[in-house]
């Protein structure tokens, strides 16, 4: 826009001079009409450009200078020595204003002398009393229409000339825009296509009855129209408004549309009303209204009685369609809910020990109703997380600029849904992570061009569904993390061991360690690092994980894997020692005994064999320093965590369970593989392990050398 | 794909506003300088829209529209005059010429481009 | 006036650990508990004994003989739990405090309050706002939010540490 407004100036620089060429000319020959006609063209010019570049003092003053001049043009005035005397001096004027920046207070007095100069020559019937250079622009829809609060029904018939097409104009765009304005049924009419001997190919033969119901006005409407307004027949008619009294539902006989419509007589309406049939029927068999007419008739009868029984029902429909609820009623809910699970786990429990099959059937019920009762919960909460994705292209935009890269932002799944309370936990951990991607990810354009890729970045936020799970993706087309810097650092760091094989997904994880990002170096030289223990403290807290992928030059993608809700989830409950530990089901997938004739077999690695394959596992009864006796056969809970199969051996498996998740509170929140804690049937407390860092913090210790 | 739009003026600020405000609607633009070069192009490129001012050199606004509906390549495409207020009876002369609409300069690049959807569709 | 933040006479409740009498403000006291099924936390250190249900609450339980030096609380039929509001960084937190048994509330006039001896005194002198007086027995009034705050519950990570391998 800068270099628009800059042309601007040069060419009314250029203007100037011609102005002044052509005044000085007209000083010689005061009669040129084209002379005449180029200083006013050149004063158009300049006003008209001025007003749209923001030049208004130009504008304004210019605007007095042609008027005088299209008088002259108009043989109302003649070229005198102090008119041209004024109007060098309005170049000068001109010119001097263009040299203020926009927005800058002006010296006006030079210009006001010179209009008062100007108006002093010109016939005093003929100068307007104020001249402005507000120019009633086209009354564009949705920009100077008010809104009315009452719905009205319209019947429109649209009929454009047969040369519409040939205009450029598209119909059916015309009609769209009407459907844009609210609920519009159409029906085109046929009757005017000719035989096709006749028919010229690129002419409109047909015309469309629409029947509109909307709350903008008239005005609204007609704008639609506003190109084609004269060379098309429009009526438009209002036919039904939501203020009517009567609040009956139903609407006008069919017969009275078509002759308030013009389609039909009543002298033949009464003829065919004799014949005591169906009466549409009758009109289109005696060849009086054409098939399409008595449709479109049909079409405004059903809608205006559809329009006037929703009005009827409004303030139930409205109530029903969605209520506001404060979130803290919602959360309450959740939380009775969370309880009445507990309370029906102990039910269960006490039923079936008790073995009435009444009671066992009544308990069963229960459950099923409790089930629902949960799923519909939780369901009010789940919001899309689109919303959130608006504001972060906002971020991205403000960001980019304020740092010089050009970087778009596409955005996919917005209508996934996710748990209210989850999506405003996810707000912080995102923004850390589109910031990072933005500021360290995406190179400068100049930086990007030279490695051969496009000037523009591409951050890219997507959501979707994966099991229980949402999947969130946040790729940029940036520099890629640096692996071997990372590697060294996190060496450094003691975060993992030098001679450790470990894979770049791994590696790329250290990012995330606490710590990791206080260095400085490393976020210059890699790109990343930024409190990213914070994004990952903030997903650990959802109960999510967090996962990257990383080509050096070509981007790096960030994948957050997020459980749908936090409040309940379906679990395996099992025991070691006298403890019981709650899993989490979905990575679950089998249990088998552990013997210890395969303890003994597997010569003390912690590994299994499962039908030949070789799987490890984690004795939790060790892990957790649980002394008391261990029982003969153990329990192996096979889970998949991010695809690797590891086991995690138990006493026992007491079967599964609908965890309500309650918090452990800011006490235990340091505790490494323990993501909450549920209460029992019985009313004791379990624990909730969380098995990929379970994993983890076990091949770290292993990596340590322990 | 991005909808192509030749803006046809001899002013070059004008050019540089429209076309400034299309691309950042994410319209594709083509300029013209004047009429007899808009058409010069208009016969060899297939365009989804023309944007022309009425007064200029060559061949002014209502020449270009004549000869675009003449055609063939475009025949059809949506044309929008640029008008000013003191031109009515060009309007009207465009609009027998063939434009689908208009604008009155001067103009917001808001009012452009909600002219610029309308006839587009 | 003796010790600097006690000016006004306040009811305290009155608690045994081991032979030792502490009070604590009762504006901190929720309710006081019968001992109850406390669910261990695996890797973390002695006194953070464990979590227990309050009416559907997960609520840590702390061993306060151990926090302050002693052996570890025995289960009578006078072991209670303490539940306590505790202001941690500026949040208020829940937590259930073990003592050998709770004996009264009392109320001490802030006149009757001395600030703790920095000698002689088992405890970390900083949990103790003053020392009170009740029956011509010595009471120590105990500065909860100190006791529990982040600083003193962050040899947490090193109690998971110890205990990692398997």
């Amino acid at each position: 826009m800068e270099q628009a407004i800059a042309t601007y100036k040069e060419e009314a620089g250029e203007l100037l001079a011609e102005l002044e060429t052509s005044l000085l000319e007209l000083e010689e020959t005061p009669e040129d009409n084209d002379l005449i006609n180029r200083v006013f063209r050149a004063m158009h010019t300049i006003k008209g450009s001025g007003a749209m570049f923001g030049f208004d003092e130009i504008a304004t003053f210019t605007h007095e200078v042609e008027t005088v001049f299209d008088m002259v043009r108009n043989g109302k005035m003649t070229v005198t020595k102090r008119l041209l005397d004024l109007t060098l001096k309005s170049r000068d004027h001109i010119a001097y204003l263009l040299g203020c920046p926009i927005g800058e207070e002006v010296d006006r007095s030079p210009g006001d002398e010179i209009i008062s100069g100007l108006r002093q020559l010109v016939p005093q019937l003929e100068m307007p009393q104020k001249g402005s250079t507000e120019v009633p622009a086209i009354n564009l829809p949705g920009l100077s229409e008010e809104e009315l609060s009452n719905e009205c029904t319209w019947r429109i018939r649209f009929r454009p000339l047969p040369n519409i097409l040939i205009c450029g104009t598209n119909p059916i765009s015309l009609i769209n825009e009407l459907r844009e304005l609210g609920t519009a049924h159409v029906v085109a009419q046929f009757d005017e296509i000719p035989q096709i001997d006749e028919l010229v190919a690129e002419n409109c033969y047909i015309y469309w009855d629409i029947i509109l119901t909307t709350s903008r006005g008239e005005d609204a409407i007609k704008d639609v129209f506003i190109f084609v307004e004269d060379d098309c027949d429009i009526k438009i008619e209002l036919i039904d408004k939501s203020g009517l009294i009567d609040r009956d539902e139903g609407y006008k006989k069919l017969g009275d549309i078509l002759v308030e419509r013009g389609d039909l007589s009543p002298v033949e309406m009464q003829k065919v009303l004799m014949l005591q049939k169906r009466f549409g029927e009758l009109l289109v068999e005696q060849g009086i209204v054409s098939p399409e007419k008595v449709q479109s008739a049909l079409v405004e009868q059903q809608h205006v009685k559809g329009v006037r029984k929703e009005r009827g029902e409004a303030p139930q429909a409205e109530a029903a369609a969605s209520i506001r609820v404060p979130a803290e009623r919602l959360d309450q809910l959740i939380n009775l809910v969370g309880e009445m699970v507990t309370v029906q786990a102990h039910l269960t429990q006490v039923s079936m020990a008790g073995g009435d099959p009444t009671f066992i059937a009544i308990s069963e019920e229960v459950e099923r109703l409790t089930n629902e009762l949960r799923d519909t919960a939780l369901n009010i909460r789940m919001l899309p997380i689109g919303s959130t994705f608006s504001k972060f292209k906002r971020l991205v935009r403000d960001l980019s600029s304020e740092l010089g890269k050009e970087i778009d932002m596409e955005t996919f799944g917005g209508d996934t849904e996710l748990d209210k309370t989850v999506i405003e936990k996810l707000n912080d951990p995102l923004v850390h992570i589109i910031r990072n991607s933005i500021d360290h990810g995406i190179e400068m354009p100049e930086a990007r061009k030279a490695a051969g890729k496009p000037s523009n970045g591409t951050v890219y936020l997507g959501a979707e569904h994966s099991g229980d799970s949402v999947l969130i993706t946040i790729r940029d087309n940036g520099g890629g993390l640096d692996r071997d810097t990372i590697r060294a650092k996190a060496i450094e760091k003691g975060l993992i061991s030098a001679t450790a094989e470990i894979s770049d997904r791994e590696i790329y994880a250290q990012i995330f360690a606490p710590g990791f990002s206080t260095a400085a170096k490393v976020t210059s030289v890699s790109g990343r690092g930024v409190g990213m223990d914070v994004v990952k403290r903030g997903i650990d807290g959802l109960r999510g994980s967090i996962s990257v992928d990383s080509v050096r030059g070509t981007g790096t993608t960030i994948t957050l894997k997020i459980p749908l809700t936090l409040a309940i989830i379906d679990s395996l409950l099992v025991k070691i020692g006298k403890d019981h530990f709650v899993l989490p089901l979905a990575a679950i997938e089998e249990c088998v005994e552990l013997t210890r004739e395969d303890i003994k077999n597997s010569h003390g690695r912690n590994l299994a064999n499962v039908r030949g394959v070789i799987i490890p596992y984690i004795p939790l009864r060790q892990h957790f320093l649980i002394t008391d006796q261990r029982p003969e056969i153990e329990q192996i809970v096979i889970a998949d965590i991010h695809g690797t199969k590891v086991g995690f051996v138990v006493d026992h498996v007491v079967g599964e369970h609908q965890t309500v998740i309650k918090s452990l509170g800011k006490m235990y929140r340091d505790v490494r593989g323990v993501s909450g804690a549920t209460i029992l049937g019985d009313g004791t407390v379990a624990l909730i392990l969380d098995m990929g860092v379970l994993l983890q913090s076990v091949e770290e210790l292993e990596n340590a050398g322990v | 794909m991005a909808k192509l739009i030749m803006t046809a003026d001899d002013s070059a600020s004008v050019r540089q506003m429209v076309a400034f405000t299309l691309k950042q609607n994410g319209y594709d633009v083509v300029e013209a300088v004047d009429g007899k070069d808009a058409l010069n192009k208009l016969n060899v490129q297939k365009v989804d829209m023309l944007l022309t001012d009425l007064n200029m050199p060559n061949m002014d606004g209502i020449g270009l529209i004549k000869g675009v509906r003449a055609g063939a390549l475009n025949k059809f495409i949506p044309i929008v005059m640029l008008t000013t207020e003191s031109q009515d009876s060009r309007k009207a002369e465009g609009k027998a010429a063939g434009a689908t609409g208009w604008i009155v300069k001067p103009f917001k690049p808001e009012q452009l481009i909600a002219v610029v959807k309308k006839v587009l569709g | 006036m003796s010790v600097a933040g006690i000016t006004e006479t306040v009811q305290y409740l009155t608690f045994k650990l081991a032979d030792e009498i502490f009070a604590l403000d009762v504006a901190k006291v929720r309710e006081i508990l019968e001992i109850t099924n406390i669910t261990k936390v695996p890797q973390t250190p002695d006194f953070m004994r464990g979590v227990i249900n309050l009416r559907g609450s997960v609520v840590p339980v702390i061993d306060m003989r151990l926090k302050f030096g002693m052996s570890a609380t025995e289960q009578t039929v006078n072991t209670c739990i303490i539940v306590v509001e505790v202001n941690m960084d500026g949040d208020t937190t829940i937590l259930g405090a073990l003592a050998d048994s709770v004996q009264e509330v009392v109320e001490m006039e802030p006149e009757s309050i001395e600030a703790a001896p920095h000698i002689g005194a088992r405890l970390n002198t900083d949990f103790i706002k003053g020392m009170g007086k009740v029956d011509s027995r010595f009471v120590m009034i105990l500065d909860i939010d100190k006791v529990f705050s982040s600083n003193e519950l962050a040899d947490l990570g090193q109690g998971s540490q110890s205990s990692d391998k398997f």
